[in-house]
Formats: structure tokens, C-alpha cells, sequence
């Protein structure tokens, strides 16, 4: 087949692929609202670097300690981030999913407690936190499922649907299991593998949380750019009557975007567990909206309907970044609080202003 | 009525006939007989009879809120009537999903374009129809050659260059011409048209206008929801004028005139 109306399209293209690389990036970097996060994450990676390696004694940010704390850190957070932009870009938001995280978490430590997968346990048992982790991954898709029939059997918008789950999961936490910390110290290999550290060199070295993190990073990036689904997620959030006439089922896409943000924070929650050895039964209370606001640096839309997998990582290691940052200058806890806040603004009005300019 | 054209002998009206227009010839490709489409207590479509045949463009015509587009949206699918029959090809069929239609061949040109302003032009033309390689992955290289090619073809488009660009960055016409592209590309049997014009320059216009009769040949049939008359007049073979939800008038080509037709839309 060729079609010489197309001629001149085919031609435009093939100059466009012709472009020397550095101009295709700067392009990319203008065009994305990823570009602009981009930059800013690079600006403050290379100031902290050149500042870590200016005054080593002062600004520590180079240290293996602080370099392997903040991979820590970034992955709890980062997992459940991809799970909310996800369901973002469907055109949702899951609000619950910071008290889901602290549910699921007990209800996969009290089980593999209760079969014996406490490292400590008498016949301890190496398949009791596996089992403990594919039920609560198994509650935590099942309550994105409940939050998704709620919401479209009504009709109502999913910010009320899943702040009242908020409030449910979180009283649901404390009728379950009261307020106090739980022991999460499971058998290995479990431990190992959501827990354990793979070094890098000398004493850095990267924990498995990062890794997993990872590695939904590139299965999400799989799903959401290059899968089917992906692109309908992308349909569904932006223009769902658009989608309906083309005869795409808004329902069934967005029960699998809110099954994905429940199984997300439960696993954000497991790992996270895995890592600290307890867990405290408010513990993930406030993430939810730290990880919409890790999405909307990041890029994606409020409506739905725009982002990346690449934004959403990148929104979250900027804000571990610029936390690790401020804590290392001794700064006091609420000055993140306020940088953030700042930085979500700006991060808006700079997406705002490059899709105007391109418009 | 008088207003109605005398019976043909191959065209006889049948005795039961509960509103005015023709009888089919032959097997038609849809037909829709005394279908009803309320919303509430509001009667958007009161018992009407539609037909599409074989190798014809319909004009279906009439004032805002006659029922045009209610009547288009339930021939896609997305909008089940309350009552009434519909047959494929002779055959009863029930339209209740967007899947029904796409299994009947038919495909639509909606009046507010149904396109994703945040997706590229290439994902919009293959939205809910990606070429996928294995397990569902999408075939990008294969999508993107067929969007430039089907760019090409449908409408000449004014300035796309770029089948990577984000549908909100173009102008309405070039909108337009993107779901034209889109829906030709994928129709099987029956195009639908509403209001497909209204954002096209002259010359991308006259170019749609010979690409609807064009496809007539190739035994495609449409259905052109217009308000302008004159393009009406210069593609369709049958004129059906709708007001209040059902049809007032119908008329083949060469059994009427421009003035009769006019008169129709405005006095009903």
C-alpha cells in the first residue's frame, strides 16, 4: 500500500526521525510536561553532588549511609504512587489508599504471625508470609474493586467514594487490630526478598524495596505505553464519551485501574513493613495525598487522562530528593512540607504554560 | 399527506404503514421499524421508520432537536432504543452496544467528534481497535505507517504532518478531518455522517462530498446528516426530513426538488 497523498507526511516524518539526538531530547524536554521535571531533578541532583563533594564534612549527601537511606525511602512511596497514577490517568483518584496500606499491612502480618512465619517462631515457616502477602495483595485488589462498583454503580465522583473508605479502612485498622505497633519479622527467604540489600560497591548498596519498585516502574511502563489497556486508560480518563462511542467499556478499564492503585498500596505497605521490622497501625495515614502530589509533579493531569510512568518516578524522586535535602542542612520537618507545596503549584502552572504554548 | 409523492409500483406504501416514507426495495442493509427512544417522559424518537439500502447516500435532514443525532447515535450503538425492531440485512438484531454496530459494519462520524484531545492523532484513530502484536502489546511501527496512510487518503488534511501529535493541539477542522480519516478506514457496510462539515474548509468539503459518492461505488452505503441542503442535494440519492422524532417527509432524488425539500425542513 502507498498512498502518495501521504507523501509529504511520510516525508515530514522522516526528517522529524532525521534529527540529530541532542535536538530530539531538547525537543522531548519542551514538548513533555516530564521535560520540565526532568531538568528540575537533574539541577538538584547535580547542586547536592557538588555540594556533597565540596564540603564532604557538612553536607553528607554523597555518604553511603545517606545514599542507601534515601533508595529506602523513595520505594514505599514510589509503589504506591504508580499504582494512584494509574487510576489518575483513568480519570480517578483513591484517596484510601494510605489507611488501605496500613490494613493489608496488618492483616499480612497477623496471618503470617498466626502460621508461624515469625522469624523467630518455633518451626518457623518459610511459606507463612507468602501466604499472609497474597491474601492482603488479594484484599487490597478486591477493596480497589469494592471502591470501583461504588463508584460507577452510583454514579458518584471516586473522591467521595474512596475518602469515605479512607475513614472506613482506618477505623476498620483499629476495630481489627487496635492501635498498637505489630512485629513484622518474617522467615527468609521472604525477608531476603522484600528486605534484604543487593551492594552496589564498597558500603553502597541498593534494598530490595528500590528493586521492586523498579520493576513495576518497567511492567507499568509495559502496560500503560506499549498494552492495549494502556491505551484505553488513557482514553477513558480523557474523554469518556469519546471512549464509550468508539466501544470502550469505561467500567471494566476502570475496575482494573482501581484494582491496580488497591494492590499497589498494599504492596507499598508489605514492603515497607518488611523493611522497618513493625508496623505502626496510622503509619500510612497522609500518603495518599503525598503520592497524588508525587503525580502531579510528575506530570499527570488532575482530570485524568495525561502522564507517564517516567513522570510518576520521577515526581516521587524529586520530592525524596529535596526531603533528604532539607534533613540533611537540619532543616526543621516542616519546611518539606512547605517545599513541597510549592513545588506541586509550580510544577501545575509550568504543565499549564507548555500546553498553552504548544496549543 | 399530500406533501408525499405518489406511490411507485416498486415503492407501494403498506397498508399498516404507521408514518409517512417509502417502502424498501429489496433486502435493506438497516432497517429500523417503528423504533421509540424516550428520556423520561421526553419522546426524543416517536415511531420512526428508517431504512439504509444497498449502494445509496441518505440525506437525513430537519431542524435542531428533530432527532438526527438521537436517531444516529442508536444506528452506533451507543443509545438502545426504548422500543421498535431493527434488522441487519433482513435479520433482527438488537443495538445495544457500540459492539453490535461494529458487527453490522457500521461506523460514525459523531457531530462532537469523539476524539481524546490528551492522545497522539495515531492512538485516536486506533482507540479501542489497537493492532496488537502478541498479548495484547501494541504494534506501534504498523499503527503509525497505516494512520499516514489513511491521513492521505479520506480527506486531503490541511497541515497534520505528524501522526505523533496530541489531537488537543490541532484546529476543529483538522479534528474533524482526523475522525473522518478514522471512520473511514474502519467502515465495513454503512458510513454515518452527522454534521460532518462543519468545521471543513470549501475545499476539504467538496473533498468529503466526492470521497461519500465514491464509496457509493464501492458499495458503501451513508447516511449524511446535514443542514446544508446544497451539499445534501449534491451527494444523496434519498432525502428523509425528521421533526419532532419522527419523519414528516421522504422522497427519492429524482422524485423531488431542492425548493420541495426546503420547504419541508422549514415548515415542519
Amino acid at each position: 500500500m502507498s498512498n502518495v497523498q501521504s507523501n509529504h507526511i511520510r516525508k515530514a516524518v522522516e526528517q522529524r526521525n532525521r534529527r540529530p539526538l541532542p535536538q530530539k531530547f531538547l525537543d522531548w524536554i519542551r514538548d513533555n510536561p516530564e521535560g520540565g521535571i526532568f531538568i528540575m531533578f537533574i539541577v538538584a541532583q547535580t547542586a547536592a553532588i557538588v555540594f556533597g563533594l565540596l564540603f564532604p564534612e557538612q553536607f553528607r549527601y554523597l555518604l553511603p549511609a545517606n545514599f542507601n537511606v534515601v533508595l529506602k525511602s523513595i520505594a514505599p512511596l514510589g509503589i504506591m504512587a504508580l499504582g494512584v497514577g494509574i487510576l489518575m490517568i483513568a480519570g480517578e483518584f483513591d484517596l484510601s489508599v494510605g489507611a488501605l496500606y496500613s490494613f493489608t499491612a496488618i492483616v499480612c502480618a497477623t496471618l503470617t504471625n498466626n502460621l508461624m512465619g515469625d522469624i523467630n517462631a518455633e518451626n518457623a515457616s518459610a511459606l507463612a508470609p507468602f501466604i499472609g502477602m497474597f491474601v492482603a495483595l488479594g484484599i487490597g485488589s478486591l477493596a480497589g474493586l469494592v471502591h470501583a462498583f461504588v463508584t460507577l454503580k452510583f454514579n458518584i465522583p471516586s473522591f467521595i467514594t474512596t475518602l469515605g473508605a479512607m475513614l472506613i479502612w482506618k477505623g476498620g485498622t483499629l476495630l481489627y487490630h487496635g492501635a498498637r505497633a505489630l512485629r513484622f519479622k518474617p522467615t527468609e527467604p521472604f525477608a531476603t526478598i522484600f528486605g534484604g540489600n543487593v551492594p552496589l560497591f564498597n558500603e553502597y548498596s541498593i534494598h530490595a524495596s528500590m528493586i521492586w519498585f523498579l520493576i513495576f516502574c518497567v511492567v507499568f511502563y509495559y502496560l500503560l505505553h506499549h498494552h492495549r489497556l494502556g491505551n484505553h486508560f488513557y482514553a477513558v480518563g480523557g474523554n469518556r464519551n469519546a471512549a464509550v462511542a468508539i466501544g470502550i467499556d469505561p467500567a471494566r478499564t476502570k475496575y482494573i485501574a482501581f484494582a491496580i492503585a488497591g494492590f499497589m498500596a498494599t504492596l507499598s505497605g508489605i514492603v515497607a513493613a518488611t523493611r522497618v521490622g513493625s508496623i505502626q497501625p496510622g503509619g500510612g495515614l497522609g500518603m495518599e495525598l503525598q503520592s497524588i502530589a508525587a503525580c502531579v509533579i510528575g506530570g499527570l493531569a488532575l482530570n485524568g487522562g495525561r502522564g507517564s510512568i517516567l513522570g510518576i518516578l520521577l515526581g516521587t524522586a524529586l520530592v525524596f530528593t529535596i526531603q533528604d535535602v532539607l534533613l540533611l542542612l537540619q532543616a526543621p520537618a516542616f519546611y518539606f512540607e512547605m517545599f513541597v507545596g510549592t513545588m506541586i503549584v509550580i510544577a501545575v502552572i509550568m504543565n499549564t504554560a507548555i500546553r498553552r504554548g504548544k496549543a | 399527506m399530500a406533501s408525499l409523492q405518489h406511490p411507485k409500483p416498486t415503492d407501494h406504501l403498506a397498508a399498516d404503514a404507521p408514518t409517512a416514507g417509502l417502502k424498501p426495495t429489496g433486502t435493506p442493509l438497516y432497517e429500523a421499524r417503528a423504533v421509540t427512544k424516550k428520556y423520561g417522559s421526553f419522546v426524543a424518537l416517536d415511531r420512526m421508520n428508517f431504512y439504509i439500502g444497498h449502494n445509496e447516500v441518505v440525506g437525513l435532514l430537519g431542524d435542531n432537536g428533530a432527532g438526527k443525532s438521537t436517531l444516529v447515535k442508536m444506528m452506533s450503538g451507543i443509545n438502545p432504543p426504548t422500543s421498535g425492531e431493527i434488522f441487519v440485512n433482513g435479520k433482527p438484531a438488537q443495538f445495544n452496544s457500540r459492539a453490535d454496530s461494529e458487527a453490522a459494519g457500521i461506523e460514525t462520524i459523531y457531530q462532537d467528534i469523539a476524539l481524546v484531545d490528551s492522545m497522539s492523532i495515531t492512538r485516536n484513530i486506533f482507540m479501542g481497535r489497537e493492532i496488537t502484536k502478541r498479548f495484547g502489546f501494541m504494534d506501534h511501527k504498523k499503527m503509525e505507517d497505516v494512520a499516514i496512510e489513511i491521513l492521505g487518503s479520506a480527506v486531503q488534511i490541511s497541515g497534520i504532518d505528524d501522526p505523533r501529535k496530541e489531537v488537543g493541539f490541532l484546529s476543529g477542522g483538522q479534528k474533524q478531518a482526523v475522525a473522518i480519516a478514522r471512520a473511514v478506514h474502519f467502515k465495513r457496510n454503512i458510513l454515518l455522517l452527522d454534521e460532518p462539515t462543519s468545521a471543513l474548509s470549501v475545499r476539504e468539503t467538496e473533498h468529503l462530498l466526492a470521497y461519500v459518492r465514491d464509496l457509493k461505488k464501492d458499495g458503501t452505503s451513508s447516511v449524511l446528516v446535514t443542514h446544508n441542503l446544497y451539499h445534501a442535494f449534491m451527494v444523496c440519492d434519498r432525502f428523509v426530513v425528521m421533526s419532532h422524532g419522527t419523519k414528516v417527509f421522504e422522497a427519492n432524488k429524482k422524485d423531488t426538488t431542492i425548493e420541495e425539500v426546503t420547504d419541508h425542513v422549514i415548515r415542519t
